[in-house]
């Protein structure tokens, strides 16, 4: 026996440094901006069993959720002793494929040690097209998933180390842009052999057995990290309910509701009672769902925590199938972050009474998109301008949350004006924090961002999605709502037209400008408990004017 | 007879490397540094050193000083009170930054407050466009106003950042002028001048951070000045920028942000040095000091740039040399995580109180300790025994760990330190894969007071064969100081297609400036025969963010299709591939300007010494856990030129100590330098 606590130290540091090493390799030779400027991708080494041993550092929560769905996809669907060195299996569907949602491609790759399949490769990409009705296969507006991309059950496009030809070809032609998601294949299968030949070499030095029992010990006590982690929660039943504001397609009031159990260092989190899926594309697949609750109680619980199974492993998570957390097939996926973000105000919501100190009221809970398209006076050419922006983030129990900022399972940056300015017709006019945005409390909610842009000399169209723009960002313990998001059109008068909470095609000529408000965040804690120092700070910087602080602090003084 | 001194102030020590220019004569020499005023360290060396050398101050030419007064003033948040004046509409960019959090998965962690405190931002009526027009005029009689308000706020400095002013610097330039006619005594930066680069966030927190150490930098520098100024007035003094050259101490009272990271360029440089002495050209340097280690890639006697860091937590966008600084350090502390899994750093017990075996109070066991306890470092200690070290001390730091795991004390300390190994060969993993290139095809040059002890384990990991100890490894950044080149970057943003039409814009925004540049060497003395220019340009795909510097062999421009060949390789290089057909654009042109110093020249080859090193004496040494090897040590300054070796054995100098595991061959170059083949 050799995994003792210096040898386990040294492979998983050798296992992390597959990961990030591929996750490098994949965003340097990638062609999606998706890729290379967001980093919407993840790099795992996965066992025979499907279980996730290591996840590169910077990998998105929701992509834990496919690389599990991937890998149990592709075992029920090949045997391993079918399996050849040099195959590599691709998969997207979130239906029958273990994916959340089509853009994000999935590959995994047996690594063979002395003829026999001693570990899996895996990584996913966030690939800028995978076909369907709309360019970037995100889009609103579509009801099943057959009209939001090519759907991808697992197949192997490489076969003992030979592409397959003909499923690439079919893969190719079904994209816009194909030599451009050829580079993105490529780049992902170069990963996965850099991932290979790394995982044969440690193999070569420690040998498979002493590799195997560490994968056990490694998933094993991060396991019992997570339960220790847990027993701080007093044991019992917490509930809490939500709303999503709408799908996009006329559905509105869509409840999420969430039981969690905790016990005996594990968490059971019940979907039941939760909506129908929707007609529009924010339906979760299960293993998202679960993905989603592993980020919260981590977040909450213990944020460096290893990313590997022993995180799933003491989370159950249950819903009944065609709900909007637990979809069926033919169901529309394509912005399921915004469920995503709901689940994780759900999570915290209701472990908030068990424990105060780690909780932080609701935060903007939107991935906030704005995307603005037309032909450049110019050059003649049509642009997209796509751009997701933060909002506020919750009180918490020793400070304030945090003014305009990404929040939980997002945490992409901006475009800087300058180069939205030099590469697109459009001026903004200004970006900056909304005042009087951020919900009043002990420790108060974070601002809220607003963003006013307009066209320069020709017409452009403004889509947006909005969600808590109808249901607040909540507060806790007397700490109040912050304020909910707002699209809106200024009119060349000067006044203002409130637009849809996710507008489509909305027309803008170069006297009128799109403003675009995010939610603040809810507050922590009573507001009468607020520090006289808090208040002054709210005061002297001004993101707080006089009336707000007398309305909302009646009994403080500054 | 002209002496050159290079001075590099750390926390603890202040090491001294000083070169008779004529001659090539070298020495070293190391003080206690006075961390509540640095000056007086760096004056009382220089003293020091000229009484050695029984030589007048007049003979010293060039004092050449790596700071870390700025990096130490952000960190313990020690700068100025500084205002900020903007354009209307975005007070809060400078909050906002790039909306992101530090950490995905850390709900009570956030990026640092701004600097400026958002009632001291001030908005006025101006606005640029990205064709260089203004949409709207700068609002003066607006920033007289506000000239009053930052009167009334007493601040010590002013930042002014506008929209574009990379493009068009006139609003910038203009409110400069009416800020400072109207604040006295105020320092005003603007980031048109701080550095005219495109993306604001960015330049707005440079400038903000120009601003904030500018009073603080004054005051040292001044006082500096002064002090050195008593010695002889003809003492040329050079401070060092993060991007490896030095610059005058006017210059650096303008731009006080270009020496935030001075410190560990310099020891780049002097690898570099180093490098060419022994003629290997592609060096990985490992610096491995007390709390962290410092990587960096050199290929061809260059390292790369890097423009984007963080710096005390915010970013800094200049032309920095391209290090990368992982949590390894002799002082780092073993742990166990909530797992069980043994961990070593990032948390250092640092100079104070130190590894257990300093006695100084430390008790946590640190690397340092288990290199003691393994007898890889002398007990008698380091600086040739002036600062003793305590082995029985190190062994009760290490017991309780050993007692937890069921080791002995030995087992524990190996596996401390294939666990801090562990972490170095992860970061230099990352890096090269991350710059594109293989470390095998690279010679490791360790260095720092920790890094040759380290540096076959580290080598042998990464399967590279080769190992370079520099002659004085714990002084290499002084030492990198004295060869420095006085240097300036100057930068545009010029957003232009690649194309034969474009060719003239280009030369035009060139010679602007190689202008700029000439007015600069100008101002600094250089004759027309030292100069040189080096001209690089950030270029990139149309359609993508970011961009990639391109060097460009001289400093003419070629034409259209050479710069195509030098992006696609440079793109190749990086990102693994190029698109041939893709149209390609020019986001940034930098030129750098440099006062050449005299060629390094290669010392002849020597001739093998009459006899083979004597070692001083043996100890037995931990290679393995298991058991100790009777190993040979050899004192440092018996190795000669010629002189081979062959481990097990021990290396020990003033302050650093290579070993050599059984197997490894040493031999020392016509250099002095130490090149090990590491066993396979």
């Amino acid at each position: 026996m050799t995994a003792d606590p210096i040898t386990l130290e040294i492979i998983h540091n050798g296992l992390r440094s597959i990961t990030d090493e591929s996750f490098i390799a994949l965003m340097k030779s990638a062609y999606s901006t998706n890729i290379k400027e967001r980093r919407d991708h993840s790099c795992a080494v996965i066992d025979l069993s499907g279980r996730l041993i290591a996840q590169a550092e910077n990998s998105l929560p929701i992509h834990l959720a496919s690389m599990w769905g991937l890998m149990t996809a592709v075992l029920a669907k090949v045997k391993i002793e079918d399996m050849a060195a040099g195959d590599i299996f691709v998969a997207n569907d979130p239906h029958v494929a273990g994916g959340t949602h089509l853009p994000d491609l999935n590959m995994a790759m047996p690594v063979f040690v002395d003829g026999k399949v001693m570990a899996f490769v895996c990584n996913i990409a966030h690939h800028a097209d995978m076909g369907g009705m709309a360019p970037g296969s995100m889009a609103g507006g579509m009801r099943e998933i057959y009209q939001e991309g090519l759907r991808i059950p697992v197949v192997r496009l490489f076969r003992k180390g030979e592409l397959v030809a003909d499923i690439f070809d079919l893969l190719l032609l079904n994209v816009r842009v194909p030599d451009e998601r050829k580079g993105d294949y490529f780049a992902q299968v170069a990963a996965c052999r850099l991932g290979e030949r790394r995982l044969k070499e440690m193999a070569q030095r420690y040998g498979t057995p002493v590799l195997l029992e560490a994968f056990d010990e490694i998933v094993t006590r991060t396991r019992q990290r997570m339960e220790r982690a847990i027993g701080t929660i007093p044991p019992g039943t917490y509930r809490f309910a939500d709303r999503m504001d709408d799908d996009g397609l006329g559905m509105v009031d869509i409840p999420i509701v969430l039981e969690l159990t905790v016990g005996n260092g594990r968490i059971r989190a019940d979907f039941n009672g939760s909506a129908p899926e929707v007609d529009g594309n924010i339906n979760l697949k299960l293993n998202g769902s679960g993905a989603t609750v592993a980020y919260a109680i981590k977040a909450l619980l213990d944020p460096d925590v290893p990313n590997n199974q022993g995180v799933l492993d003491v989370i159950d998570v249950a819903a009944p199938e065609g709900t909007v957390v637990n979809c069926a097939p033919p169901a529309a996926t394509a912005a399921r972050a915004h469920v995503c973000q709901r689940i994780v105000d759900c999570v915290i919501g209701a472990l908030a009474p068990a424990i105060p100190d780690r909780a932080v009221a609701a935060a903007n809970g939107a991935n906030t998109t704005a995307v603005l398209s037309g032909i450049d006076p110019t050059t003649k050419q049509r642009y997209v301008y796509l751009e997701t922006l933060g909002g506020g983030f919750g009180g918490r129990a020793t400070k304030d949350g945090k003014d305009g900022v990404q929040v939980h399972i997002t945490n992409t940056s901006n475009l800087p004006v300058e180069a939205i300015e030099m590469e697109y017709p459009l001026r903004v006019e200004s970006y900056g924090l909304i005042e009087d945005s951020g919900g009043a409390g002990k420790y108060r909610g974070g601002l809220g961002l607003r963003r006013v842009v307009r066209p320069v000399g020709h017409e452009a169209v403004f889509s947006g999605t909005g969600e808590r723009f109808r249901f607040a960002p909540w507060g806790l313990f007397g700490g109040k709502d912050g304020v909910p998001g707002r699209f809106q059109r200024r009119e060349p008068d000067g006044s203002m037209t409130a637009l849809d909470n996710k507008p489509a095609e909305v027309t803008l000529t170069p006297n009128q400008a799109v403003v675009m408000e995010t939610p603040g965040a809810g507050g922590y804690g009573d507001p009468a408990e607020r520090a006289p120092d808090l208040l002054k700070r709210d005061a002297e910087s001004g993101k707080f004017s006089p009336a707000y602080l007398s309305r909302a602090y009646p009994k403080g003084k500054p | 007879m002209s002496w050159f001194i290079g001075v590099d102030v750390g926390g603890t020590f202040t090491d001294f490397h000083c070169l008779n220019e004529a001659t090539g004569e070298a020495f070293v020499h190391k003080a206690p540094s006075t961390p509540d005023n640095p000056a007086r360290a760096i004056v009382e060396g220089v003293r020091a050193v000229a009484s050695r050398l029984g030589v007048d101050f007049q003979a010293v030419r060039r004092l050449a000083h790596g700071t870390t007064v700025a990096t130490n003033a952000l960190i313990q948040r020690k700068g100025g009170k500084v205002a900020l004046v903007t354009t209307k509409g975005f007070r809060d960019l400078l909050e906002i930054g790039r909306q992101v959090r530090p950490h995905m998965y850390a709900l009570q962690e956030d990026h640092p407050e701004p600097l400026v405190p958002r009632h001291w931002r001030f908005e006025v009526d101006e606005r640029m466009t990205a064709d260089g027009t203004a949409e709207r005029a700068l609002d003066e009689p607006g920033l007289a106003l506000i000239a009053k308000e930052i009167e009334a706020a007493k601040v010590d400095a002013v930042a002014i950042g506008f929209l574009f002013a990379f493009i068009s610097p006139e609003h910038e330039r203009k409110a400069a002028e009416i800020l400072s006619a109207k604040l006295d005594g105020v320092y005003v930066s603007r980031s048109s001048e701080v550095q005219p680069e495109f993306r604001e966030y960015e330049r707005l927190s440079t400038t903000v951070l120009n601003a904030y150490l500018q009073p603080v930098l004054a005051r040292y520098l001044a006082d500096l000045g002064d002090q050195v100024g008593k010695l002889s007035e003809k003492i040329q003094i050079g401070i060092n920028q993060s991007s490896g050259g030095l610059m005058s101490i006017s210059r650096a009272h303008r731009f006080p942000v270009r020496t935030a990271l001075s410190g560990p360029a310099a020891g780049a440089v002097g690898a570099i040095h180093v490098a060419r002495l022994s003629q290997r050209p592609d060096v990985v340097t490992l610096d491995m000091g007390g709390t962290s280690a410092d990587v960096a890639l050199i290929r061809g006697y260059a390292t790369d740039t890097a423009h984007d860091r963080q710096v005390g937590g915010f970013p800094v966008r200049l032309p920095m040399i391209d290090i990368n600084t992982i949590g390894a350090g002799g002082g780092s502390i073993a742990w166990f995580a909530p797992d069980g899994l043994l961990k070593v750093g990032p948390n250092s017990a640092g100079a104070v109180p130190g590894p257990a075996c300093y006695g100084l109070g430390g008790t946590q066991a640190t690397v340092t300790d288990a290199n003691l306890v393994l007898g890889r470092l002398s007990p008698k200690g380091l600086l040739d025994g002036k600062v003793a070290l305590d082995a029985a001390a190190s062994r009760r730091a290490i017991e309780p760990i050993a007692q937890r795991l069921g080791f002995s004390v030995e087992r524990t300390a190996h596996g401390m330190l294939a666990i801090v190994v562990a972490n170095m060969v992860r970061a230099i993993r990352t890096v090269s894969v991350e710059r594109g290139h293989d470390p095998r095809g690279y010679a490791l040059m360790p260095f720092g007071g920790a890094g040759p002890l380290h540096a076959v384990d580290v080598a042998r990991a990464l399967g590279m064969r080769e190992i370079l100890v520099p002659p004085a490894p714990g002084i290499l950044c002084a030492q990198g100081l004295v060869v420095s080149d006085l240097k300036e970057d100057f930068v545009r943003t010029r957003r232009t297609r690649l194309a034969a039409a474009e060719l003239p814009a280009m030369k035009s925004v060139i010679a602007g400036l190689a202008a700029e540049a000439g007015r600069w060497l100008d101002s600094e003395g250089v004759a027309s025969s030292e100069r040189e220019a080096l001209l690089t340009l950030d270029m990139r795909y149309v359609g993508q963010n970011f961009e990639l510097p391109v060097r460009l062999p001289s400093a003419a421009l070629p034409d259209i299709e050479a710069l195509a060949r030098l992006f696609a390789a440079a793109h190749e290089q990086s990102y693994g591939y190029a698109n041939l057909e893709a149209p390609i654009e020019v986001i940034n042109f930098r030129l750098t300007g440099r006062a050449k110093r005299a060629e390094t020249k290669s010392p002849a080859a020597a001739k093998t010494p009459s006899s083979p090193p004597a070692p001083a004496g043996r100890r037995p040494v931990h290679f393995r856990w298991e058991a100790a090897d009777n190993t040979p040590i050899y004192r440092r300054d018996a190795l000669k030129p010629g002189h081979t070796l062959s481990g097990p054995a021990v290396v020990e100098q003033l302050d650093a100590t290579t070993l050599l595991y059984p197997g490894d061959t040493l031999t020392v170059d016509a250099a002095g330098s130490l090149l090990i083949e590491a066993a396979s």
